[in-house]
């Protein structure tokens, strides 16, 4: 019974994590279209930032997550106002190529940077966390489901409740009806995009303080943040969380399974994401469109 | 106008005569023996180095080609048909080397594999659409590559596990040669197959999918079945360079059998070429292999990337392979077959109505 507490906490805490990659991904896909293969980059960019104000000016990692939001928001701003843009217009294979394309360069420029090293964040409380009886809660996990849920909080009222967010939902809606009412689509869309870099920079920070990162490992995070969005269902930000949480907890019951079961996690993920695809198209949160 | 048109012409019969050349030094020059090449230092072929180069280039070409089937004629962007290749591999590698099965009689086997598995797992992945049929199908490629390193039966690693299989070295007489030539045949066929299928009321039926399902289904299309066949087709002649490459190169395991940059790398081949076409993801897996391999230093003739130091060069081609692949995507949408081919020219206003066709 412990032993399957333990799990529940360990997949939730494990799943904010996923809840933040997933976000960002959700709404740079359900707003403009685009399944964002650069995604995982731009997470370990948000990483690599982390790791370096860390190392050099020893700033507590969760102090930095503002630096990531502000620094990759502006890079997904460039990116998509100088590069995406242009292809708007295309079929779904161009944005692929084009995301792939801008993800091969984000990462060997990171490798032209910073090597292939691996990175850890460790601040002194990590590895601590409190105990209750034999169910131990990792203080870097719990803060990091905080750091998510904040997160997915911040963009729900950024979309919501603010002008530039309402003109999101308008394109999202009908791109042309609300070009129609003069929203800047090329800004409206940039911010987006920058949103969900943000997004991803402040997963790439909680990242890199459970795992140490190299430039490659972003690949990981793009599938993920796939199989969370579809999980849940694309079009809002909770739908995103109990995707996350619920893949966290599908992940840390998969690597239960006695015998090999952690080798197997991509397979338990995708697995599961097609068999949600070809039952329930719309998510486990989704309305029907 | 007729001037357009002229030109248009002696650039297609440029194109053709040049290709036709390139080709024919290709397939023949080979057939000199590798040593008497090597003493009168003809270029290029001579050393076994680009014949490995050569041989990948068809292997690039079929699968390109293969791709072309049920992303360009069908429609369906395929994100994971390096699945089939490596299907197809350990097809062939577990039949000769733990089935001790000939070469020759194995390798029909691997062609049967993957187009069973791509039926299998087509009927349910070919229900969806757009981007939730490319990632599903991406989700596939890597799902079976993990599947194969790490599946254990009765405690011992079914398909070698992490540390890959080895196949006996196939005996015969210049073998380099032999797989060149092998792997260009199987070039061969995809690209008659692909040739067939444009023509076949088969082709037809796939067109009209890509360009408007439910019209198509209404018109009496069977669209499932086709979507199916198509999806076959295409991993069977994956499949095929699959199982040709793991009795080549004697070793497979999941890095070199189920490697995901084959997956954009082939997209990226026909889309260069021109998706749709009897011979432009062919042209294009020629050009961007030539030119991986030329940014990688692997090619005869090479250069220096100036600043950059030796170390960080297969670096600073990735970079320069991934800004060419925002170029090719904004800036040649229709492929180089549409100016190669004589239908457009390339001009600075080409260039400029790509852009703008797209853009926001």
């Amino acid at each position: 019974m412990a032993n399957f507490v333990q799990l529940v906490i360990l997949g939730l805490l494990a799943g904010g994590v996923y809840v933040a990659v997933g976000v960002g991904f959700g709404l740079v896909w359900g707003v403009l279209n685009i399944v964002n293969l650069a995604h995982g980059a731009l997470v370990i960019v948000g990483g690599y930032i982390t790791w370096q104000l860390f190392a050099a000016l020893h700033i507590d990692p969760f102090l930095t997550l503002p630096v990531d939001a502000v620094a990759l928001f502006v890079l997904g701003y460039v990116v998509q106002r100088g590069v995406i843009n242009r292809i708007i217009r295309a079929p779904l294979l161009f944005t692929f190529l084009l995301t792939f394309g801008i993800n091969l360069v984000i990462i060997n420029i990171l490798l032209l940077i910073f090597g292939s090293d691996f990175r850890s964040v460790t601040p002194t409380y990590s590895g601590q966390g409190l105990e209750f009886g034999s169910v131990v809660i990792p203080y870097v996990a719990l803060t990091s489901l905080g750091a998510a849920l904040l997160l997915a909080a911040a963009l729900a009222f950024v979309l919501n409740r603010t002008r530039i967010g309402l003109a999101i939902n308008a394109i999202a809606a009908d791109r042309d009806a609300a070009q129609l009412v003069g929203i800047d689509l090329r800004h409206a869309y940039a911010v987006t995009y920058g949103l969900g870099a943000a997004c991803a920079g402040v997963a790439g920070g909680l990242i890199a303080m459970t795992q140490a990162i190299t430039p490659t490992a972003g690949e990981p995070y793009t599938l993920q943040a796939f199989v969370v969005v579809i999980l849940g269902g694309l079009g809002r930000v909770s739908a995103t969380v109990v995707g996350g949480l619920a893949f966290g907890l599908v992940e840390a019951f998969g690597q239960s399974i006695p015998g090999s079961g952690s080798v197997f996690a991509n397979a338990i993920a995708f697995g599961l994401m097609v068999l949600v695809l070809v039952t329930r198209p719309q998510g486990l949160m989704g309305r029907l469109r | 106008m007729i001037a357009t048109l002229d030109s248009n012409r002696r650039w297609r019969r440029i194109f053709l005569i040049v290709g036709g050349i390139v080709a024919a030094y290709a397939l023949l020059a080979p057939l000199t023996s590798l040593d008497a090449a090597q003493s009168a230092n003809v270029p290029l072929l001579a050393d076994r180095l680009w014949f490995r180069i050569a041989t990948i280039i068809a292997m690039f070409v079929v699968m390109a080609t293969a791709w072309n089937i049920i992303g360009g004629i069908t429609g369906y962007a395929a994100f994971g048909n390096v699945a089939f290749f490596g299907i197809g591999a350990y097809t062939t590698g577990m039949l000769v080397a733990k089935a001790k099965w000939p070469f020759l009689v194995s390798l029909p086997l691997a062609p049967l594999f993957a187009a069973a598995f791509a039926a299998l797992v087509g009927l349910p992945l070919l229900r969806l659409r757009g981007h939730y049929f490319a990632v599903a199908s991406l989700g596939v490629g890597v799902a079976v590559g993990e599947l194969v390193q790490n599946i254990d039966y009765g405690g011992q690693p079914l398909f070698g596990g992490a540390s890959g299989l080895f196949l006996p070295i196939y005996s015969i007489d210049n073998r380099g040669l032999y797989f060149f030539y092998l792997m260009v045949a199987a070039a061969a066929v995809s690209i008659a197959v692909t040739w067939w299928v444009l023509r076949s009321r088969f082709g037809y039926g796939l067109i009209a999918i890509r360009e408007n399902e439910e019209a198509a289904a209404v018109l009496g299309v069977n669209t499932t079945a086709y979507k199916v066949a198509a999806f076959a087709l295409s991993a069977a002649l994956t499949g095929l360079a699959g199982g040709i490459f793991s009795q080549w190169n004697v070793f497979i395991n999941q890095d070199n059998a189920f490697p995901i940059e084959y997956n954009v790398q082939m997209i990226l081949m026909a889309l260069l070429g021109g998706t749709g076409t009897v011979f432009g993801p062919a042209t294009g897996a020629v050009l961007l292999q030539l030119l991986i391999q030329f940014l990688g230093g692997s090619l005869p003739i090479t250069f220096d990337i100036p600043f950059v130091s030796a170390a960080a060069r297969p670096i600073v081609a990735q970079v320069i392979l991934g800004l060419l692949l925002v170029g090719v995507v904004i800036f040649v949408p229709r492929g180089v077959i549409d100016f190669f081919g004589g239908r457009s020219r390339l001009s600075l206003s080409y260039l400029r109505r790509s852009l703008r066709e797209t853009s926001l």
